[in-house]
Order: structure tokens, then C-alpha cells, then sequence
């Protein structure tokens, strides 16, 4: 099995990338979700007053 | 959650696992089921993921530009977003594209890297799309970081065919001492570069279709940052 | 009715924008005294640094003399826009009755114009400082070094334009500028090359490269630059 390991680095790189992305996606959506609920509920306080 | 955020949640559910099931079958293919090849063995592997990497980079940077005319024309935010969400994963498969390319050349060929028309179109698509993004970065108001963005994406799209091509002519008139020849593909290694092309293509689908989400809720925030401020200044007054 | 009077309009209206253009600058000529002087010290620094022999020149004078120039572009181009926002003079530009591409295009071709004015100087240095005769073939030259200026104006006038509403606005311009180049920067090379070999020759389809890139571009620019000038 020639060069097994370049071929698994190339594969982990893939993997790996893949998963940092899908990673920096889920906490942006994350963030923005919070973000959400804060406007509404300023949004709503405001309206009651 | 509202009835249509389930269904849209459960739909996202079975993509994700049908992707997965495509993925770990190409992965399957691309290891065990396709035979060996003959000069380079094991090393070849790293063609199927390599390779059809390359093709989705370019089928994201092609729903880029699609993103971008139609906004210029339409105007409608969603055009922007798309297009922005296809860029982003464009640019993931793009440095994949990038990196497993020398992974393999190197062992394959002696070399980490060479000036041809393939490799230098792949890094130039990196480095314009990556100032794509940048671009964005740096405008605040959103209609014009969209029409602004969307008319250099038409440029740099238009761009590659040309870098392509002016440098495949001037390697057909300065030839290289070490030409590139991946090998011929057999029936059963063909196959499986298409079925890798496949299950990577409706990844990206996947991706580009949360990362599109992700920007409508972006846009979701602007308006409610809107018509917060707009409340704080005491409404009509 | 109304697409001839516009047709009309648009050579005019790009006539009338390139007029004010060169106005403004020969008023103090900062932008083509700078460039020029930029476009020499990066020929000088380019003979320190790669100490060429004559055959060196002949082989890699091209490369010089097109990277000189790109990067004199980079930074000349953008007070074509940037100049515009001081006063907010783009705003009366925009609002007369003329297709918005006019501006656009009054720019490029004064750009252009600019361009082809540092050429004037850089190519007879160039050719002083590294001894490469150029009179012999200043026809084809004279040739390439238009279709290739012409492309160099093009994508810069829009790039700039694009920079412009951004911030980090200088720094960002080459940045966009220099890889889209690149076809350009390679057929314009190719044929230089080609001219400055020992027995000259004009290679067509390095020009054909050239002439290809300066269509599209343009007609790119003519379809969607407009919109950059929205407010």
C-alpha cells in the first residue's frame, strides 16, 4: 500500500475542513437565533410601555 | 415550532442523512471497490474526492454567477443571498480542490505544485472569490454591498475561462519539461468518480441551503434592528 | 423615439465626461506625474534587484515592463472615483439626464488616455536603461501596448468604481485589479516577448487573447457598470 498516508491525510484534510465549516455555520445561526430573541423581546418591552 | 418549521426541519433531517449514506458509499467506492491503478496504487485514491471536488467548485462558482446576474436584473435579496451562500461553499470545495491536489502530486509526480492552466485557473477562482467575501467585508449598507458584490462576481466569473485559457496557450508554446498524465480510468474507477461527484454535488446543496438560511435570518436581524431603532426614536415623531 | 436621442446621448455624454477629465487633471497633473514617476522607480528597482544582461532584458524586459505598468495602474486608478467623493461630485454626475454607463466609460477612456501618456515615458526609459532597442518594431508594439492599456482601463475604471464604495479602498484595489488581470498580463507578456525576441515576430493569437478580453470586459462593463453609480 503505497503512500497510505498522504492518501489519509488528504482524506482527514476533507473531512476536517468540511467540519470547521459546518461548525462556523452552526454557531453563526446560533448567534444570529439569540440576536433574534433579544430584538423581539426589546421589541415587545417596547410595545408594552 | 410552527408546522412548516418541522417539515422543513424533518426534510432537512432526511437530506442530511441521505447525503451522509451517498458520502459513505463513495467513500466505500473510492477505497475498496475500485480496483488498484496501475502506476500509481493506492495513491490514486485521492483522485475521486480531488477531483470532484473540482467539478462542484466549479458548479457553486457557476450558481454564483447566476446569483448575481439575476440580482442586477431582479433585485431581489434572495438572488444575493444564494449567491453569497454559494461562494462561501464554492470556496470550501475550491481549497479542497487546492490542497489534496499537491497531497497527491507530490508522492505522484515529484512536485508539490506547477504553473499549468487547471491548477493556476483553480487558484486564481480562490483568490477573486476570496475578495468576493473581503468585498462584502468592507461595504456596510446591504443593497449596495449586494449590486457592488454582484458585479465584480460577474467579472470574476467571467475572468476564469479567459485565465484558463491564456495560460493553456502559453504552455502549448513554452511546454514544460514534466507534463501531468493522470492515467486513463477504467469502467469501475469512472463509476465511481461519478457517484462521488454526485454525493458531493447534493453536499453542497445541503450546504448552501443552511448557509442560505443562515442568511435570511441575518437579514431577519437587520429588520428587527430596523424597526427597534425606529421605535426607540419615538415611531412617528 | 427614445433610444436613438440616448444613443446619441451616450457618445456625447462619454465625450463630455472624458473632456472634464483630462480638464481636471492637466489643472495640476498630480495623478500622471506621480504614475510616471512610480512606473520609473519600479523599472529602476527591477534593474537593481535583477542586475539583467542584455540577453536577461530582451528575455524579461516584457515582464517589466507589463508588471510596472500594472501596478502603476493600481494605484492611478483609483482617484478616478475616490477624487469624485471629496466634493461628492459623482452625485452631480449621476444625476444629469445621461446614461449612467457614460460616466463609466468617460473615465475609462480617459484613463486610458492617462495610461498610454506613462507609456510614453516608460518605454523609451525602459528602453535607455536595459539597452533594448524599440524603434524597430514600434509599430506592433504600439499595437499590443494599446489592446493591452485598453484591458488595463477597462477592468480598472469598474474595479474602481467597485473599490470605491468600500473602505480600505487602496488596498483593496490591486487586490481585486491584479489576479483578474492575469490574461491580460499573460498575452501582453507573450507578445512582447514575441516583439522583443532577436528576430522579431508578432504572435496574432496573443493579440487575438488581447482583442477577445478587451470585448468582453467592455461589453461587460457596458451591461453592468451602470448600476455601480446608484445611489
Amino acid at each position: 500500500m503505497n503512500h497510505f498516508g498522504s492518501v489519509v491525510a488528504a482524506y482527514m484534510f476533507i473531512w476536517g475542513i468540511l467540519m470547521v465549516y459546518q461548525f462556523s455555520v452552526s454557531r453563526r445561526v446560533s448567534n444570529l437565533r439569540q440576536e433574534v430573541e433579544r430584538l423581539k423581546e426589546t421589541l415587545e418591552r417596547g410595545k408594552r410601555n | 415550532m410552527s408546522v412548516e418549521n418541522k417539515s422543513s426541519a424533518a426534510l432537512q433531517a432526511l437530506a442530511s442523512i441521505l447525503v451522509s449514506a451517498m458520502i459513505g458509499i463513495a467513500i466505500y467506492g473510492a477505497f475498496i471497490w475500485a480496483p488498484n491503478e496501475k502506476t500509481m496504487g493506492f495513491l490514486q485514491r485521492i483522485f475521486y474526492f480531488h477531483a470532484a471536488s473540482g467539478q462542484v467548485m466549479i458548479l457553486a462558482f457557476s450558481i454564483v454567477f447566476i446569483g448575481n446576474v439575476c440580482y442586477l436584473l431582479r433585485r431581489k435579496p434572495e438572488w444575493d443571498w444564494l449567491a453569497t451562500s454559494a461562494v462561501e461553499v464554492g470556496l470550501v470545495f475550491n481549497t479542497i480542490s487546492l490542497v489534496t491536489g499537491p497531497i497527491w502530486a507530490k508522492p505522484a509526480w515529484g512536485i508539490w505544485w506547477d504553473w499549468d492552466a487547471r491548477l493556476t485557473s483553480t487558484f486564481v477562482l480562490w483568490i477573486l472569490y476570496i475578495a468576493y467575501l473581503l468585498l462584502r467585508r468592507l461595504i456596510e449598507n446591504p443593497e449596495r454591498r449586494a449590486v457592488v458584490s454582484s458585479v465584480f462576481g460577474v467579472f470574476a466569473f467571467l475572468d476564469v475561462p479567459l485565465v484558463y485559457f491564456s495560460i493553456w496557450w502559453w504552455r502549448t508554446q513554452h511546454p514544460p519539461p514534466l507534463i501531468f498524465k493522470p492515467g486513463g480510468l477504467s469502467p469501475e474507477m469512472l463509476k465511481v468518480f461519478m457517484f462521488t461527484m454526485a454525493s458531493l454535488s447534493a453536499l453542497m446543496v445541503i450546504m448552501i441551503w443552511q448557509r442560505y438560511k443562515l442568511e435570511s435570518l441575518r437579514h431577519t436581524v437587520e429588520e428587527l434592528k430596523i424597526e427597534a431603532e425606529y421605535r426607540n426614536d419615538g415611531g412617528a415623531r | 423615439m427614445n433610444s436613438h436621442a440616448k444613443s446619441v446621448g451616450l457618445t456625447r455624454a462619454t465625450a463630455s465626461v472624458f473632456a472634464k477629465e483630462l480638464r481636471v487633471e492637466f489643472r495640476s497633473f498630480e495623478i500622471l506625474t506621480s504614475t510616471i514617476i512610480f512606473a520609473l522607480i519600479v523599472v529602476f528597482v527591477f534593474s537593481f534587484a535583477f542586475n539583467p544582461s542584455a540577453a536577461d532584458s530582451r528575455r524579461f524586459g516584457a515582464g517589466f515592463i507589463w508588471i510596472a505598468l500594472l501596478f502603476a495602474s493600481a494605484l492611478m486608478l483609483q482617484p478616478s472615483f475616490t477624487r469624485e467623493r471629496t466634493n461628492d461630485t459623482i452625485a452631480a454626475l449621476v444625476l444629469a439626464p445621461i446614461d449612467p454607463f457614460a460616466i463609466i466609460a468617460g473615465k475609462l477612456f480617459a484613463n486610458f488616455f492617462f495610461l498610454v501618456l506613462v507609456e510614453l515615458v516608460l518605454l523609451p526609459a525602459f528602453s535607455v536603461l536595459y539597452n533594448v532597442p524599440l524603434l524597430g518594431i514600434i509599430g506592433p508594439l504600439s499595437g499590443v501596448m494599446l489592446l493591452g492599456t485598453f484591458g488595463i482601463a477597462t477592468v480598472g475604471t469598474v474595479f474602481a468604481a467597485i473599490s470605491s464604495q468600500a473602505r480600505m479602498r487602496e488596498l483593496l484595489l490591486p487586490l481585486l485589479l491584479l489576479p483578474a488581470l492575469v490574461p491580460l498580463l499573460i498575452a501582453c507578456t507573450g507578445a512582447t516577448m514575441g516583439l522583443l525576441a532577436e528576430s522579431p515576430e508578432l504572435p496574432i493569437s496573443w493579440l487575438a487573447v488581447m482583442a477577445c478580453f478587451d470585448l468582453v470586459f467592455f461589453t461587460a462593463a457596458w451591461l453592468f457598470g451602470g448600476y455601480l453609480l446608484e445611489e
